[in-house]
């Protein structure tokens, strides 16, 4: 088959494309028309009915609630992304440099908990952190503490998982966009006098950047963006944009509000992407 | 560069520690799960295989086993179909609208699930499809979709065109050439993306979560709401279940046709 | 005209959004059992026109006949054609037999005879023996043979050869060159070739086509490419010259400003400006002849079989090759006196 434009492409290619269309159309397309639409009317049992209204996000806006949940989402994915990347750098790094034949063992090893569902990984976290968990239980047989601390049920609880659960991306991220990087450069750099810090600094840190930034970025989105681990680790004392969504479109049924909540992330979200590609375009420039 | 021993020792030390950061929660759960005890404690007092037991005991776990299993079966196939179709027309066709398709095929990378959760809610209520496996399945395919065309389509371009038009000018009609010369070359594409796409469905918890309730519940949204009261030693062997299953399912792959060739 | 094999008819190809035409109004033909080279620098149009006549690209306009039939309505797997491509572009899914036997299953031939026609293809490319290999198992003659068989063996009623031999090394290069004129002249197939390479075109085929910015400068023999050079760039672009412009003041003789007169064997219209050529290995050394030009051995370099001199004679330089067997070599700073015969002395766009 050769790229050309003649008739009997047309049959062909509808028939190529119509099944992904349909499909997409469905599961993607009209969710989030929907969605729009729902966001400004008003609840009706099992879904919305068909008025026009600004009620959901004047709701929204008004309540200084959301306010609070709009700040904790901005700063739980803040502190998310900034220890991910952090602690994924190393590793990242190590990977790309490695001459090791364990190479590709230690690769699959750094992205294998992506094999794990997040929520088996929540639950491996509530066992590390929990009151009788791994870290208190340890603590209280050494008898450094009396109390078990609060490791979770709480804000510090669901970044710390988070943070785990979404390193794997950070990694992968960053192992695709160190490509650039190569041990002959280092060389050449020491070769003309950089000693380690200097190669650091001005070799393998500005050609790593690009990697970083889009690790930070999917980080941040993913993390924004989730509710099982900060509902699970949150024990229902954090409140972030996923889990209020999640909360009014399942539990308290208000399928307008859940909508009007999911557009605020949608925007948060697409405004990110935006920043991203913007801070991406001038690091090549 | 050589780099001094110590220094060494303290970046291998760093590694280390994080690559134990990282895998913490998967062997926590392994090794709780081997504990006798009926409640979350550490370190285990004596180990058995008793939580294991009770696992395939247990009704509600084994039927959404068999649920997710089937469910992320008919997604695979169908999410690698469908994608093998739009991809050899995104790589083998010039036709007006290409960016716009080419566009609906990322998007779902960019918009949260969670997003999608409550739009498919408002959608499948409508078709009456909510807790059905026609709902989960279409709702599965528009998030794996994007990864099928993704995979598929790098080895399409990957396919050099040269060969197959050898193959057309040595007399082979373009069916043929697709049969016969195009279809083998991208077989690892397309395992590979039925693969990634019956695993995204295996594990998807966020977007079920909404779509689900008791009828079509999978393994992951039976585990969420266990969680959602009860931390038992049950959970952590039925998560060691899932995770042995998943690594079974790269090992083949890996073994099937090489995971570095495919991904 | 019409009796041709192959016949090539103002050929046209225009890419939309492009100004100039890539192929601008070819036209060329073949007799049966000929190799024609395409020869030209990269981007010169003549893979596109290649890729023409296999079918793999539509012409903007223009006509392709083969044995008489117009190609234009004849998809590419209908048009009986071979092909070499660049990369050989092998199955890579399938064995050496495999793929020989492909165009042959697609032609629906059957089993017993698929078996032996590849067998003695693949004996005729002396690859005898290799049918049950992978192609990844081939070294790169080997998958070059490979891509020969497989389009001989269907017998097609023209080869086409995309620059075959530029993925080989050097001396495989030369041992192919032979091989393939070989094949060629025992099967008796048509075939166009095209390559960016002269010696490539000199020597394997049988009338080559010049070709620069889409059109065809020159087309002709080797001998006469070479020796008759119709412009300036296929003069340039086969071999080194020398170019001299002078008025024509006599039959035979030119008036270079700077120079003085140069004789030459050719005939041309008086009175006008005429652009001479001597090739380098023309000259000789310290000779007798017609054109005589004194100068001094600027530089030298000794290449093996040839010295090649760099000779300023008043106020230009000349290129100079001698086969270092020719008695004492000059040294650098030698006076000399460079002669040419008048019959060496070509002027460009008289094509024989």
């Amino acid at each position: 088959m050769t790229t050309s434009d003649r008739k009997g492409n047309r049959g062909i290619l509808l028939l190529l494309l119509l099944p992904g269309l349909l499909a997409l159309g469905v599961s993607f397309v009209a969710p989030l028309l929907w969605l729009l639409r729902a966001s400004f009317s008003t609840s009706a049992l099992g879904g919305a009915d068909g008025s026009w209204t600004l009620a959901n996000y004047a709701d929204v806006v008004l309540d200084p609630f959301y306010w609070r949940v709009a700040g904790n989402t901005l700063n739980y994915g803040l502190t998310v992304a900034a220890f991910a990347v952090v602690l994924s750098y190393p590793i990242a790094l190590f990977l790309a440099r490695t001459t090791s034949r364990w190479r590709g063992v230690l690769t699959a090893l750094a992205i294998a908990p992506l094999l794990t569902s997040g929520v088996v990984r929540t639950y491996g976290w509530m066992v590390i952190l929990g009151d009788q968990g791994v870290i208190n239980g340890t603590l209280q047989a050494l008898s450094l503490i009396q109390t078990p601390i609060r490791l979770s049920n709480n804000f510090l609880g669901a970044t710390i998982a988070m943070i785990e659960i979404l390193m794997p991306y950070a990694i992968l991220a960053m192992l695709s966009g160190f490509g650039r990087l190569n041990t002959q450069l280092e060389e050449a750099a020491a070769m003309l006098g950089a000693n380690r810090l200097k190669v650091f600094w001005r070799i393998i840190l500005p050609l790593s950047l690009p990697g970083v930034i889009t690790a930070a970025l999917l980080v941040f989105v993913l993390a924004i963006s989730g509710f099982v681990t900060p509902r699970l680790m949150g024990g229902g004392r954090v409140f972030v944009l996923g889990t209020e969504v999640f909360q009014e479109a399942t539990v308290t049924l208000n399928l307008p509000l859940a909508a009007a909540l999911a557009m605020l992330l949608l925007v948060l979200f697409s405004s990110v992407i935006v920043i991203y590609r913007r801070a991406l375009r001038a690091l090549e420039a | 560069m050589e780099t001094s021993l110590p220094a060494k020792f303290a970046w291998r030390l760093l590694i280390g520690l994080l690559y134990v950061f990282l895998l913490a929660p998967i062997i926590i759960v392994f090794v709780v799960s081997f504990d006798t005890r009926q409640y979350l404690a550490f370190p285990p007092e004596s180990l058995s295989f008793g939580s294991y037991v009770k696992v395939f005991q247990n009704a509600d776990f084994i039927s959404a086993f068999w649920r997710s299993l089937l469910i992320g079966a008919i997604v695979g196939l169908g999410a690698v179909t469908v994608g093998t179709l739009i991809s050899l027309a995104l790589t083998r066709y010039r036709f007006r609208g290409e960016g716009a398709v080419n566009f609906l095929v990322i998007a779902p990378f960019i918009v949260p699930n969670i997003v999608l959760g409550v739009g498919l809610v408002l959608v499948l209520a409508g078709f009456g499809l909510l807790d059905t496996y026609p709902g989960i399945v279409l709702a599965h395919l528009g998030i794996t979709i994007p990864y099928t065309v993704r995979t598929v389509s790098m080895s399409l371009m990957s396919v050099d065109r040269r060969v197959e038009e050898a193959a057309l000018v040595h007399g082979a009609s373009p069916f043929n050439v697709f049969w016969r010369i195009t279809l083998p070359l991208i077989r690892p594409g397309i395992i590979a993306g039925g693969v990634i796409a019956f695993l995204i469905s295996f594990d998807e918890t966020t977007i079920s979560l909404f779509i689900v309730s008791v009828r079509s519940s999978t393994l992951p949204t039976e585990i969420y709401r266990y969680l959602e009261y009860s931390t038992d030693p049950q959970i952590a062997a039925l998560s060691v279940v899932l995770i042995l299953i998943s690594v079974a399912v790269v090992i083949v792959l890996e073994r099937l046709i090489g995971l570095r060739k495919a991904v | 005209m019409a009796d041709k094999h192959v016949i090539v008819e103002q050929l046209v190809k225009t890419y939309p959004g492009s100004g100039a035409p890539s192929v601008d109004h070819v036209d060329f033909d073949l007799e049966k059992g000929e190799m024609l080279a395409l020869l030209g620098p990269s981007g010169c149009g003549k893979t596109t026109i290649l890729r023409m006549v296999a079918g793999l690209i539509t012409p903007t306009s223009g006509r392709i006949r083969l044995d008489g039939r117009d190609m234009a309505e004849i998809p590419v797997h209908k048009r009986n054609m071979g092909m070499v491509f660049q990369s050989y572009a092998l199955f890579p899914h399938m064995s050496v037999a495999e793929n020989v036997a492909f165009g042959l299953e697609m032609r629906g031939v059957p089993k017993a005879e698929r078996a032996a026609r590849v067998e003695r293809a693949l004996d005729l490319v002396k690859l005898r023996g290799y049918g049950e290999r992978r192609i990844t198992q081939l070294s790169g003659g080997q998958q070059q043979r490979c891509a020969i068989a497989r389009s001989l063996v269907i017998e097609p009623q023209l080869l086409l050869l995309d620059e075959p031999l530029s993925n080989l090394d050097a001396k495989l290069r030369d041992e192919m060159r032979e091989e393939i004129r070989d094949i060629q002249a025992r099967t008796g197939v048509t075939a166009i070739f095209v390559t960016h390479d002269q010696d490539e075109a000199l020597s394997m085929a049988d009338r080559l086509a010049v070709m620069s910015a889409g059109r065809i400068e020159q087309i002709g023999t080797p001998r006469q490419i070479f020796d008759r050079p119709a412009t300036e760039f296929v003069a340039n672009f086969i071999g080194a010259g020398n170019f001299l412009t002078g008025t024509v003041v006599e039959p035979h003789q030119a008036n270079v400003p700077g120079l003085g007169m140069v004789v030459f064997g050719l005939d041309a219209p008086l009175g006008k400006d005429v652009r001479l050529l001597v090739r380098p290995h023309r000259f000789t050394l310290n000779g007798k002849g017609e054109n005589a030009f004194e100068g001094v051995v600027r530089h030298l370099v000794y290449r093996g079989d040839t010295l090649t001199l760099d000779v300023d004679v008043k106020d230009r330089t000349f290129l100079v090759d001698l086969p270092t067997h020719a008695g004492t070599l000059p040294e650098r700073g030698d006076r000399v006196t460079l002669t040419v015969a008048r019959d060496d002395v070509t002027v460009i766009g008289t094509a024989a």
